[in-house]
This record gives C-alpha cells, sequence and structure tokens, in this order.
C-alpha cells in the first residue's frame, strides 16, 4: 500500500517545499502529499509558494491541501467567514501582523484558498490542522488523553493526524475502562465502557514532517535534508 | 425539604400551562432557588406569558438555542432538526414567536447568560460547547466526561435533550503510550479519571420521555441526591392553543404523546443552513 506524506507551515517558504519535495522523490513508495494548513504565514511573499501548489512542476508529488489557521485568519479578514474578521490573530500579534498577513498573499489566491476543505478523512484516519473542535486547537503529546479521546470520538475515527502543536510525535491509547451509571423516569442502567485503541498523531510543521503507511501503521518522522528522526520501538 | 434543595428546570418552550404547573410543585416544597436552562420559547402557543413568568418569578436563567434563534435569526441553525419536514415546522413556529413576541421580552432573552456556575456546579443549556449540543445519555462516557472536566465542574446541569437523566461517570482510567520524535523508545502514562456527573433537567413543556408530565429535577447540595420530577398539568388546554394559535398541529400531538415520534423521519439530504 502507498505511503502518505503529511506536510505543515510551509508558511510560504517554496525552498523549503522544494527541499521536501526532493527528499520526497528518494522515499520508496510515496503515493499521496497531504498539505495539512498553513500554507502561508506573515514573515514572506507567498504567491510563488501557492502557484506552485496549485500548478505543481512535472515531477512534484501533487500536493492535496486544506486550510489550517493562518488561512483561517486572512480569509476572516478578507470577508470569506461572515462577520468574523482576524480577532485571533490580532489580539496575539497585533495590527501590524493581519497587515503584514494581507501583505503576503495576492487577492487572486483567495477563492482558491476558501475552497479548501477542512479536513481529509482516508481510510480510518482524519487529516486535520488541529482538532475537530477547533483549527486552532492544539494537540501535543502532553494534551489530556481524555481531550484527546474525545477529539477522536467527535469524528470517529482511529487514527487523528494534527499539524497545529507542531510537535511530532505519537500518542495511542492502549488501554483503561469508564464505569457509566444513567438513572432516568424508566429505571437504571450501569455500564462499562473500554477505552478504544486508538492514536493521536502530530505530523510536525516546517522542515519536520511525516510518512505514514497506512497498511503497516508505520509512522516515519522526518526532517527536510535530514535522515528519519523516528524513535526505535522498544 | 432541606433548605440546601434547589429545582433545575429547562425547555419551558412557551408552555403556561405546564410552567405554572411546575412551579406550583417546586412552591408546595417550599424549595426557594430555581436555575432554568432556557429554552422558554418555541413550538408553544404562551411565549410572552411564560417569559413574563420567568422575569417576575427572578429565575436565573441561562439562554437555549430558541431563545438564541428569536434574537439572532435562524442563521444559528446548528444542524438541530433531523429532517426537511421538522425543519419547516420549526421555521413556522419561530417566525409565529418571533412576530408574537414584544421588543421587552426579546430583550430579556438577548441579556440572558451562555452560562450560569455555582461553586463547582454549572448549569448549561446544551453543553458547554454549545447550546446545540445533544448530551444524550448514551453518548460515549469519555466524552461526556470530558465536557465536565474541561468546563471545571463536578456536576454538569444541561437540558435540550427533553429527557431527565442523572448520569454518574466513575472510576475511569486511560492508558497511553507516547513516542516523540528525537527521544528513544515510548513512555507509558495512566491517567486516573475524576467522577463527574452530568444532571439532564429534561422538559418543563415539551417532555418527549415517553409520557406527557412535565419533568424538572431537585438537587440536594449538601447529600449530592438528585430527584427527578414528573408533573401532571393540563395538557389539552396547551395543545388547543397550539391549534388555535395556527401553530403546526404536529406540535399538539407530540405533547399529547410525549415523545418525538413526529422528528424522527432522519433525512440525509437534509442541509445545514449555515
Amino acid at each position: 500500500m502507498e505511503r502518505w506524506a503529511l506536510v505543515s507551515g510551509l508558511r510560504g517558504d517554496l525552498d523549503l517545499y522544494e527541499r521536501i519535495q526532493r527528499d520526497l522523490s528518494t522515499q520508496r513508495g510515496v503515493e499521496s502529499l497531504f498539505v495539512l494548513g498553513d500554507l502561508i504565514g506573515p514573515e514572506r511573499n507567498c504567491d510563488a509558494l501557492l502557484e506552485r501548489l496549485r500548478q505543481p512542476k512535472r515531477g512534484d508529488l501533487k500536493p492535496d491541501c486544506i486550510y489550517g489557521w493562518w488561512e483561517e485568519q486572512l480569509l476572516a479578514e478578507r470577508g470569506y467567514r461572515g462577520d468574523q474578521n482576524a480577532q485571533v490573530l490580532r489580539r496575539e500579534h497585533g495590527d501590524d501582523a493581519v497587515d503584514a498577513l494581507l501583505k503576503a498573499v495576492d487577492e487572486r489566491h483567495l477563492p482558491w484558498l476558501a475552497s479548501l476543505q477542512f479536513g481529509f478523512i482516508e481510510l480510518d484516519c482524519a487529516l486535520i490542522h488541529g482538532s475537530s473542535a477547533d483549527i486552532g486547537d492544539r494537540l501535543t503529546s502532553e494534551t489530556s488523553p481524555l481531550i484527546l479521546l474525545d477529539r477522536l470520538t467527535r469524528l470517529d475515527v482511529n487514527r487523528l493526524f494534527t499539524a497545529r502543536s507542531g510537535q511530532q510525535f505519537r500518542l495511542e491509547l492502549t488501554g483503561g475502562a469508564i464505569q457509566s451509571h444513567v438513572k432516568d423516569t424508566a429505571g437504571e442502567q450501569q455500564q462499562e465502557q473500554a477505552v478504544p485503541k486508538r492514536s493521536v498523531i502530530g505530523i510536525g510543521q516546517g522542515a519536520a514532517f511525516s510518512l505514514y503507511d497506512a497498511a503497516t501503521d508505520r509512522l516515519d518522522f522526518m526532517r527536510a535534508g535530514e535522515p528519519c528522526v523516528t524513535p526505535r520501538r522498544t | 425539604m432541606t433548605p440546601m434543595a434547589h429545582a433545575v428546570i429547562s425547555c419551558l418552550h412557551a408552555n403556561l400551562a405546564a410552567v405554572e404547573a411546575v412551579l406550583e410543585d417546586i412552591d408546595r416544597q417550599g424549595i426557594e432557588t430555581i436555575t432554568c436552562l432556557g429554552d422558554l420559547v418555541g413550538y408553544g402557543p404562551q411565549p410572552n406569558e411564560v417569559v413574563q413568568l420567568v422575569r417576575e418569578r427572578a429565575i436565573p436563567t441561562c439562554q437555549g438555542c430558541w431563545d438564541e434563534d428569536i434574537i439572532d435569526g435562524l442563521n444559528a441553525c446548528e444542524c438541530s432538526y433531523p429532517s426537511q419536514l421538522a425543519e419547516r415546522r420549526g421555521h413556522r413556529a419561530h417566525h409565529w414567536t418571533a412576530e408574537q413576541m414584544t421588543d421587552e421580552n426579546k430583550a430579556f432573552l438577548a441579556s440572558l447568560p451562555m452560562t450560569l456556575r455555582r461553586d463547582r456546579l454549572l448549569f448549561v443549556h446544551g453543553s458547554p460547547n454549545s447550546q446545540h449540543e445533544y448530551l444524550l445519555p448514551d453518548m460515549s462516557a469519555f466524552a461526556a466526561l470530558e465536557r465536565v472536566e474541561t468546563a471545571g465542574a463536578d456536576t454538569l446541569f444541561c437540558g435540550h435533550t427533553h429527557q431527565p437523566y442523572v448520569r454518574e461517570l466513575s472510576g475511569g482510567s486511560i492508558r497511553v503510550t507516547v513516542e516523540q520524535a528525537g527521544s528513544e523508545g515510548a513512555t507509558e502514562q495512566e491517567l486516573t479519571l475524576p467522577m463527574r456527573r452530568i444532571v439532564n433537567a429534561g422538559s418543563v413543556g415539551e417532555p418527549r420521555h415517553g409520557d406527557t408530565k412535565a419533568t424538572y429535577v431537585i438537587h440536594n447540595d449538601t447529600s449530592g441526591e438528585v430527584t427527578i420530577r414528573e408533573v401532571e398539568y393540563d395538557v389539552a388546554k396547551t395543545c388547543q392553543a397550539i391549534v388555535d394559535a395556527g401553530l403546526p398541529e404536529v406540535f399538539a400531538w407530540r405533547l399529547s404523546h410525549g415523545f418525538e415520534y413526529a422528528e424522527r423521519a432522519d433525512d440525509a439530504s437534509h442541509v445545514c443552513e449555515r
């Protein structure tokens, strides 16, 4: 079965994208490239990268993109999200950051950015930028497993791939249970619910990306231009 | 009744006869503290009268999804309706209610908070996340616990489902293994989960628990005991008022049966207006 490349946080950096494409061309069996948002950012002009993502060069692994937190801020500020604007970006980074983001992306790209989906469901995996609760949700290896289980349950998937935190990690739910006692007008019921065996995977961002083989569940943490950094399973 | 008891009511839905009967039942027991979880209006024929009564009694109330819709318009749709038929009926009720209500009563609905909190007790209409989220008694126990725990409560009081229940979540744990880039091997951890409760107050004005009686709950702050109360009221009187008002007759039919058969025609083609 094919391997997936999972990338996020390019933030307009075409050089980085080309390095990742070169790395992927040396990897066996990588058939799909998913870019989980943050294609854009305020640091640099993003137009060249967006052109490349929309019209891949010959030899590029064709990218499938979703929108991320930075796209959400831009689209909100540009009026694509109803009455909302880039209030979170403005609150966290100020008006200058909003202005920089607006200058970083030409308006001709806005309809395409607005057409991107919130996430993909592939096999039993959800590929999203933040979480099923919010695009800005930063899931990390330290996030409470109760919250991670909730985010998995909301999408009814076995694996949730997330990018927002920038961390590269795999957290597997391996066991546990909870007792539920319900009393209503019809009587009382006691049930035990076991923790389902599910995983949350942080794919990294920028130069840190991941390769995943859905057939074997093998996950490799990568850095552009460097050897694999996946820990050995003990 | 001990003075530490308080009553929680929800989903009054403009049914004056039911609201009066429930308030009388609460008064008879000497309970002075009442909290209301919203949805004062919608479906029923007496929206102004019910809002007026809640205001006169100065009952602390949080905003329900119907209260929000009357203020913000139907763009507050969150796929609440299970079918297009149900949605059309809901829209008729919405427009009728919006026309009937006085500006003063609308302003009151607009002023309602999304949540009320008393120590470690949290009061919401649907869930801490949304007025439109249904916390059903059979939802994942872990997801249910997450709603209470993330909101920083010991007991979460909600309504919205129109089915009263008390759910205790206890003895929970989650084991995980974690791998990180650059770290050697995987680490194992175990999280012990706290005991939490969800108390659904059911519905005063539009019960859907298989009986026509209005429902609400009494919570004893000291012992933690929760009692689900069922109260008889003049159902026929409200049904007749629904028909007289020109509201969809299925609302009267539903009220006279106590369950939501008419709303179960799941329609896969339903598209959220948002």
